[in-house]
């Protein structure tokens, strides 16, 4: 197996989960959407056993071989979801950003051999940031919603929405924390120590305080809706402090978040 | 107020309290020591925090108020109270915990001693008063949490037991473990060993372990060719630098709108220097650079300029290939991919163990873990010392059992419905 066969087994898989993703939107489409996700799975899955044969080691070593791992990994997780909870949405989602991944690596390869510090070549290094993207997205996703209603209060939906948020945060949270701890012990191979205070990861502890602050109050309080949609735009506010804000802050000093 | 049951009024003037009793402590008695919680004091306050949690949870099944401590709105209040206090530090820099904020080193920032903030810890937040009554306040009503939950558990509290008994393991580790955390700086030269390194302040400190450097290296990434504007030295074209990585030679190369022919590259090389003119030998030596023998043509084609360039060492000065009075061919330095040291640790107990230690790649020997950490930065791949950070922390694995659980606690998250309204 090799590379310049990765078109033709990711235009294929990419088929079948778009299949998927079409029938989850049917009311009688569940069974198709399973058999055609899973077809897709296991078309991707052939091409990462092709390519571990082949390499006579896991391909997890570069960054074009990571990604092939997250490629499969959100569509499954997609469904795993979808099997459980039966939200429409939510394989279209997943094999929209499988497909950001799989065309990175159709249309950008070169990134494979592009320098890297010694800090960043580790095998934390994507998960950290690739589950922190993935939370990113599903925590805008419901900030949105919440915008959405704070705009116009639909009086009808908005327990709908409310707990589409929730559902959303649930998600969002579960990432943010990954994300978080796999920082966390990658903090402790390459620096030393799990934590710091570096000034991302105290803008990082404060956005995950802010949904944890959420959850509880939705909790408690599952009527109050509008305190609990300021809540989501306050966390998304800290959250893009987090991202790219800090680098603008005093505090950055001498971050060692900031690269070049 | 303060009539049963208690909510958020209540809650927040708790916290309220709990942060102006911290500022006055502060003023009082300066910042939280947390050195002073080092062996056995660090074990015997965790000891006297976990016995008050079991005293409190036992005693709430009697008194109201206390299992108020084990309730959503405590829980919401006190995280909400610690989330202002690392808001605050968000914003604030924050100066090293071991310097005193208001003694000489203040001088230095020359901010501190007015600075309000300054004065109420709130530039060393993780050892501030404030922080740390918050934080135990915290800590605590998450213990009541867990053991409220705990002492009838049934198998769907899985999740949440994972989560908060997690995050509550790892946090007592981390706050109760932080007197006993060590993290010394150690130069070591090559071939003579060392057991001796410095603490944060600079003191020397004895190990009872020596390392002794066998050798050092980088490994480094291909060399890059780029453009200079002569004036500024900026690199071309402005905003977004471009640059061509040189990996064998005869190459053709095209580096924005220059065609770089690669005639000989070599990328060991010694250089040879006379009055006006510099050659380049292919060389394996100590100090030797990447040299590339470049003919660049303009877009049309047209022959323009040849000659050497090279991102030179210690023993050779950097050799820049002038195209025009406004553009020079460079040769950067060369990024690192690795550095790694060889190292052989000997111990008191006679062990003696052979290691190779790398960014990322740290040694583990009796109960210290030994990191890369810097090298002689002017002799690059020849320096001849190496520099590690040693760092002992026997609390860790507590912290990554509390870490395993919430990763653990993060998939039933990621799988649970929220509640129907
Ligand atoms: C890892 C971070 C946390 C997560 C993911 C989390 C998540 C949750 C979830 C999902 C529940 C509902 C569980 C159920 O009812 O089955 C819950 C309940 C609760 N949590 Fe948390 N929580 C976290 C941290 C905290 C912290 C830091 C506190 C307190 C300081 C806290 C206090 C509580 C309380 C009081 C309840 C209600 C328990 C009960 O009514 O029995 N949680 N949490």
């Amino acid at each position: 197996m090799q590379w310049t066969y990765f078109i033709y087994f990711a235009v294929a898989a990419a088929i079948c989960w778009a299949a998927g993703a079409l029938f989850a939107w049917r009311e009688d489409g569940y069974r198709w959407a399973i058999a055609a996700s899973c077809t897709g799975l296991l078309i991707f899955a052939a091409f990462i056993a092709g390519m571990w044969l082949s390499l006579e080691r896991p391909p997890l070593r570069t960054m074009g071989e990571t990604r092939l791992w997250y490629s499969f990994f959100l569509p499954a997780a997609g469904l795993v979801t979808y099997m459980r909870r039966r939200y429409k949405w939510i394989l279209s989602f997943a094999v929209l950003l499988s497909l950001v991944f799989v065309c990175i690596n159709l249309f950008k390869p070169e990134i494979h051999n592009k320098a890297l510090m010694p800090a960043l070549q580790s095998p934390w290094f994507a998960p950290h940031v690739i589950v922190y993207m993935i939370a990113y997205a599903v925590l805008g996703a419901a900030t949105l919603a919440a915008v959405y209603l704070l705009a116009r209060p639909a009086q009808g939906k908005q327990s709908q929405v409310m707990e589409l948020c929730d559902s959303l945060v649930y998600v969002g949270l579960a990432f943010v924390t990954i994300g978080m701890l796999f920082g966390a012990i990658w903090a402790k191979a390459a620096w030393g120590h799990y934590w710091s205070w570096d000034p991302k990861e105290t803008w990082a502890a404060a956005t995950w305080m802010a949904y944890i602050i959420y959850i509880h109050f939705r909790l408690h309080h599952p009527s109050r809706h509008k305190a609990a949609m300021w809540l989501l735009v306050f966390g998304f506010l800290l959250l893009q402090i987090c991202w790219f804000g800090v680098n603008y802050l005093p505090s950055a000093g001498n971050s060692v978040h900031v690269y070049g | 107020m303060w009539k049963h049951p208690w909510g958020y009024a209540e809650g927040l003037t708790i916290c309220g309290g709990l942060l102006l009793t911290g500022i006055m402590l502060q003023f009082a008695v300066g910042k939280v020591e947390l050195g002073r919680l080092s062996y056995p004091f660090g074990l015997i306050a965790g000891a006297l925090f976990l016995i008050l949690l079991i005293v409190l949870h036992v005693a709430s099944r009697r008194a109201g108020l206390l299992r108020w401590l084990s309730g959503q709105v405590a829980a919401i209040t006190a995280v909400s109270a610690l989330l202002l206090l690392v808001i605050i530090m968000g914003l604030t820099r924050q100066l090293p915990a071991y310097e005193d904020v208001l003694s000489e080193a203040s001088a230095r920032h020359n901010l501190s001693m007015e600075n309000p903030a300054g004065r109420m810890g709130f530039m060393q937040m993780t050892s501030a008063w404030p922080f740390a009554l918050l934080f135990l306040y915290m800590l605590l009503i998450l213990g009541l949490v867990t053991l409220r939950r705990l002492s009838r558990f049934r198998l769907k509290d899985l999740g949440f037991a994972l989560n908060h008994l997690g995050l509550f393991t790892a946090l007592f580790a981390a706050a109760f473990g932080s007197g006993d955390l060590r993290r010394l700086r150690m130069t070591a030269p090559l071939n003579s060993p060392e057991w001796r390194a410095v603490d944060e302040r600079n003191e020397i400190v004895e190990l009872p372990l020596a390392v002794e450097l066998k050798s050092f290296g980088i490994d480094e990434y291909p060399p890059k060719l780029m453009l200079m504007d002569n004036s500024s030295g900026a690199i071309l074209p402005p905003g977004r630098p471009a640059g061509v990585e040189v990996e064998a030679s005869p190459a053709v190369l095209e580096l924005a709108g220059w065609q770089v022919e690669v005639v000989k590259y070599f990328p060991a090389a010694a250089a040879l220097i006379n009055s006006d003119t510099t050659l380049f030998a292919e060389m394996e030596m100590e100090g030797s650079a990447a040299a590339v023998y470049a003919r660049v043509r303009d877009a049309n084609g047209a022959a323009l300029r040849e000659g050497w360039v090279s991102c030179g060492s210690f023993m050779f000065p950097p050799i820049p290939l002038p195209l025009s009075d406004k553009v020079s061919l460079i040769m950067p330095d060369r990024e690192p991919r690795r550095f790694s040291s060889e190292v052989t640790v000997y111990t008191k107990g006679g062990d003696r163990r052979r290691a190779l230690i790398e960014v990322n790649r740290p040694m583990a020997i009796d109960g210290w873990q030994i990191y890369q950490l810097s090298y002689d930065q002017a002799r690059g791949r020849w320096s001849r010392y190496s520099v590690f950070e040693l760092v002992r922390d026997p609390w860790l694995p507590i912290v990554y059992a509390g870490i395993g659980m919430m990763l653990a606690g993060a998939v039933f998250l990621f799988l649970s419905k929220p509640r129907k309204e």
